[in-house]
């Protein structure tokens, strides 16, 4: 029981903390919160399926074998999040964030009609990866085989993501831009490409998550990523806008804190764990408004 | 040929001007003071320079190649290098990222590696902190950090504003001494905004002074100090 507590909170901490990072990476050096990231990982997990109205989705691409299906998809999500970066949020550079986060929640109804004019409204059903449902026996628990991938996934993705933030050129332009873009330019850093490579990392992580949410609910729904795209939000607030450390952290705190809940709260209080789950976050901000993790560099401006 | 030359130069924020139609050149490795009191326009003037304050008429040349209009990126990839006011340090790189931040765009990685160590071996202190915050570094070092960045892009000109904001004067004379001794060194163009003309008088060099967003003297700094034209400059005519 408790075992297996540790791995529920584990893999549900770790999709929250990928998609708090897919946020976190382009407030980080475009100060814009992008509302429209729920929407990419909407759009990653319809990319999956053949368009249709029918309740029963066919797998397009999801039918392909797993690496060549991973890389597309990612490919997929990362182009997405460029190509919405060059047409809705470049020619904004310069406006104030509190524009560029409208601009973003124009951009995110726009793509959710669009997934409702290509696939119609209805939830589907998907079955993608169904072998990976299988439990294993790790020590005393039987854990799904798909949460120790979750697991061992997002562990490999935050290793490679800090090793690149801090072994690569891009790394480095992108942490330096995060700090203060207008010197980082001045030392002759470009803007364009710190900002789109922000933007395929994110596009690729939101894919990340979509992936992640079909194989965990064998479902597609045009709304699936708004839930998340909250909590993400939520969990780079608490852990400090603009620290990527910050978003990994409380993105694994609140979800955590969302399975203790759902294990430990008597019965009849289980369907209210979300009101229990943002009083603590009310609770953490209260205690330090600037974040659990914030730099010293960025304040949130929206 | 002048290294850098200001042709008609306006800058203007909404209805206020903050520059009004300059025009100067500056030689090859010349030094050149920018004096003049508060919301004189000497950081718009630089800024306009750098790239990052849009001109509202006018251009600005380097080596004869038009400026205004690029990003400060494309200017600063052309060899031109800011030491910032208030220094602008990233305080959450290391010492040494801070240095790597604009070498980016050269192509000599190896002449990278020695200006590295060129660095280290001027400001020791910077050699030992080199994997320490940079946010850590008093202000003198800051300065110093802020200094040998903008020397690491490999610039041929370099604007320096106001390098002695906030630090003790004996800190300010050292952070002097390093500049000239670099400038010889490495045969650079300096711009320097200094509010002290008396301190530009004893660095030495050429110096403009502004006011209102205009040039009203240019000549040498040694000359300013004892000249009327300085108390003019910061009381006005009624002076």
């Amino acid at each position: 029981m408790s075992l297996q507590l540790v791995f529920d909170a584990l893999s549900l901490g770790g999709i929250y903390a990928i998609a708090a990072l897919g946020i976190a990476l382009i407030f980080g050096v475009m100060k814009l919160v992008n509302f429209a990231h729920g929407q990419f990982i909407a759009f990653a997990v319809f990319a999956l399926i053949v368009p249709s109205a029918n309740a029963v989705a066919t797998l397009g691409i999801g039918a392909l074998p797993a690496p060549l299906l991973i890389t597309l998809v990612l490919a997929i999500g990362a182009g997405l999040a460029v190509l919405a970066e060059r047409l809705v949020f470049r020619p904004l550079r310069d406006a104030s964030p509190v524009s560029l986060m409208v601009a973003s929640f124009a951009l995110g109804v726009m793509l959710q009609n669009l997934l409702l004019v290509t696939y119609g409204g209805r939830p589907k059903a998907v079955s993608l990866w169904a072998g990976l449902g299988a439990p294993v026996p790790v020590l005393t628990a039987q854990v799904p085989l798909l949460q120790l991938i979750v697991i061992g996934a997002v562990a490999a993705i935050l290793a490679g993501l800090a090793l690149m933030l801090k072994r690569t050129r891009i790394g480095l332009e992108m942490r330096a831009a995060a700090e203060d873009f207008g010197m980082a330019r001045l030392l002759g850093v470009k803007a364009n490409v710190v900002i789109s490579g922000a933007f395929a990392l994110s596009g690729a992580l939101a894919a990340v998550v979509a992936l992640v949410l079909v194989a965990q609910t064998g479902v597609a729904d045009v709304r699936m990523g708004g839930q998340i795209m909250l909590v993400a939000f939520i969990a780079t607030v608490v852990g400090g806008m603009g620290s990527l450390p910050g978003a990994v952290a409380a993105g694994l705190l609140i979800g955590a804190a969302s399975a203790l809940l759902q294990a430990f709260l008597p019965p009849e209080a289980r369907p209210f764990r979300d009101a229990f789950l943002y009083g603590l976050v009310i609770l953490v901000l209260l205690a330090r408004p600037q974040g659990l993790f914030a730099p010293a560099g960025a304040k949130p401006r929206v | 040929m002048s290294k850098l030359g200001l042709f008609d130069l306006a800058v203007r924020y909404g209805k206020l001007t903050a520059l009004a139609n300059l025009s100067f050149t500056v030689a090859e490795g010349e030094r050149l003071f920018i004096s003049g009191p508060n919301g004189a326009g000497k950081s718009s003037l630089l800024g306009a320079i750098s790239g990052a304050v849009k001109a509202a008429h006018g251009r600005v040349e380097m080596d004869g190649e038009i400026l205004s209009g690029r990003a400060p990126e494309e200017i600063a990839r052309r060899g031109l290098s800011m030491v910032p006011e208030g220094r602008r340090i990233f305080a959450g790189l290391t010492v040494q990222e801070n240095l790597l931040v604009g070498t980016g765009q050269r192509r000599d990685r190896g002449a990278v590696a020695d200006d590295l160590a060129t660095v280290f071996d001027s400001f020791p202190i910077l050699g030992e902190r080199r994997h320490a915050p940079a946010g850590a570094l008093s202000g003198g070092q800051q300065q110093m950090l802020a200094i040998s960045r903008a020397l690491m892009t490999n610039p041929k000109l370099m604007l320096v504003d106001e390098p002695s904001l906030g630090l003790a004067p004996k800190i300010v004379d050292e952070v002097y001494e390093r500049l000239c001794a670099l400038q010889a060194l490495r045969g650079l163009t300096l711009v320097i905004v200094e509010q002290s003309s008396a301190r530009a008088a004893r660095v030495g060099g050429r110096m403009l002074l502004m006011r209102g967003g205009r040039i009203v003297a240019d000549g040498d700094a040694a000359g300013f100090a004892a000249q009327d034209l300085l108390t003019e400059a910061y009381f006005g005519d009624a002076a």
